[in-house]
């Protein structure tokens, strides 16, 4: 009997022993290794968040491919031409001497909107003026796609090779919001090929809703301007061309008014669609001044110019949408935001204009989907 | 990298995890073996094992989580049509070549003309 008691001691005193030993070489293999396991788990994050990447490239492209074969009965198949397009690259104007930076980055956007679209336009003979900048808008995104796909590659093939803890950071800590804004592209690509209107038309369409039934002209490339009365004011109402997928030239429109109304201009309005804050509700309304415009600063540039020239006030009327909304099919909050920014404008206008005072109302956005 | 590359399962790391597993498996049934047998509680025993056994339940779920999601939801989306003169309204599902501002032929209720008012979709997603 004692001696059963003694061997149950033995053993367990033995297993004691045992488990000690492995919990301290377990608990120095995760002290030296423990980075070593974060970056291969990171890794392997960062892998999966890639084939997802991978996949919407592929998608797009596809879309792209069928959208140009439905809507422009090409002869020829496009395939090849929209692989070259897709690895298409823009080389960024020299800053190291700024004087002029902005005119040169105006014409080197320009001539990539024209190439794109003279690319689109033989590709697809069939399509109408509409369609292919749609069509257009739907190579860009799919074009955005295949560029941060790229990029989420380099890094993860980067961390892949050194098993730097650091290079795979860089990538993981931006990796959630690369996600939302792929994610945003790959669902504009349906929006942009059924010609959709998008969250970032929304000051396209306040001022679509000002201009309608009113006379119109062209005044820059792709650019509507009409003229109307609001609260006995005169107002230049100004919006990207629709219903393609267009932004038009606002800024260039805002100074050639000012040039021909000689800077008698009460007062500059201009609506655009802004990425809310997490916690803001979409479709939420907010003024203030400056020039409300987005985009690579051309444009933004001019209107500064210009209205300081002529000590014009700028204001802005802001509607406010996440980033996955600024390029999928409108929200029903974004359409009740804009009848909102409807009132504001007509109550900025009466507060801060007199009766006979001309105003220039600038829509800036997207119109693809809103005709005017 | 090619798609057998990316499906390709962590090896190393399940075979690290499933250790684990059986090691703190086999620790909690001896710390218990003991309780039943000798009467002692061994506290320490029993929270190490059991820690240990989360964690390895938690790397698995987090090896496993794979999002299925491509972001190619199909949003169902509406076309607002309304008269210009009265006050008809119809709202019926986008078709294609709708967009804003476009005719949408007579009004039958009265003579005046039909316009897309709005094109939307509604979103489940909360602010
Ligand atoms: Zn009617």
């Amino acid at each position: 009997m004692k001696s059963v008691v003694d061997m149950q001691v033995t053993l367990q005193v033995s297993t004691d022993w045992l488990f000690q030993l492995i919990w301290i070489l377990a608990f120095i293999f995760i002290w030296v290794y423990g980075q070593r396991i974060q970056t291969i788990l990171t890794l392997k994050e960062i892998e999966g968040s890639l084939s997802r990447l991978k996949n919407m490239r592929d998608r797009g492209r596809q879309i792209v491919i069928s959208a140009i074969k439905e809507i422009g009965k090409p002869a020829e198949d496009p395939t090849p031409r929209v692989d070259r397009l897709l690895e298409h690259v823009d080389i960024e104007p020299v800053s190291l001497d700024p004087t002029g930076i902005i005119r040169r980055l105006e014409h080197i956007i320009d001539v990539r909107d024209f190439r794109l679209k003279e690319e689109v336009r033989q590709m697809a003979p069939q399509a109408d003026e509409a369609q292919i900048n749609n069509l257009t808008n739907v190579l860009e995104a799919a074009l955005a796609l295949n560029h941060v796909y790229k990029i989420v590659r380099h890094y993860y093939l980067m961390g892949k090779k050194t098993l730097s803890f650091y290079v795979i950071l860089q990538i993981q800590m931006l990796l959630p919001l690369i996600m939302r804004e792929s994610e945003a592209f790959a669902n504009a690509l349906k929006a942009f090929t059924l010609g959709q209107p998008i969250g970032d038309g929304a000051g396209a369409l306040v001022a679509a809703r000002l201009m309608h039934g009113n006379k119109k002209r062209l005044i820059a490339q792709d650019t509507i301007l009409s003229e109307t009365q609001i609260e006995g004011r005169k107002a230049y109402v100004i919006k990207a061309k629709g219903p393609g997928g267009n932004v038009g030239k606002p800024g260039e429109a805002i100074k050639q008014i000012l040039e021909e109304e000689e800077g008698k201009v009460a007062l500059i309005i201009m609506i655009d669609a802004a990425q809310k804050l997490e916690g803001e509700k979409t479709g939420e309304v907010a003024e203030g001044v400056g020039a409300a415009i987005g985009g690579p600063g051309v444009d933004k540039y001019k209107v500064e110019e210009v209205a300081t020239k002529y000590k014009v006030p700028l204001s802005a009327i802001i509607i406010k949408e996440s980033i996955e909304d600024v390029v999928s099919t409108m929200r029903k909050e974004i359409v009740d935001g804009v009848e909102e920014a409807i009132n504001r404008i007509k109550r900025i206008i009466c507060e801060g204009t007199k009766e006979g005072d001309t105003v220039i109302i600038a829509g800036i956005g997207n119109t693809i989907g809103i005709a005017q | 990298m090619d798609e057998r590359e990316s499906r390709r399962t962590p090896v190393f790391f399940m075979s690290i995890i499933i250790f684990m597993l059986i090691m703190s498996l086999a620790a909690l049934l001896l710390a218990i073996e003991a309780y039943l047998v000798q009467g002692k509680l061994e506290i320490i025993n029993i929270i190490l094992s059991a820690s240990a056994l989360f964690l390895a339940a938690y790397m698995f779920i987090q090896i496993r989580k794979r999002s299925i999601s491509l972001g190619f939801e199909t949003l169902k989306v509406s076309t607002v049509i309304r008269c210009l003169k009265c006050d008809y309204k119809n709202v019926r599902e986008f078709e294609k070549g709708d967009y804003i501002l476009r005719d949408a032929g007579p009004c039958p209720k009265c003579d005046g003309t039909l316009i897309i008012h709005s094109i939307f979709r509604e979103s489940k997603e909360k602010d």
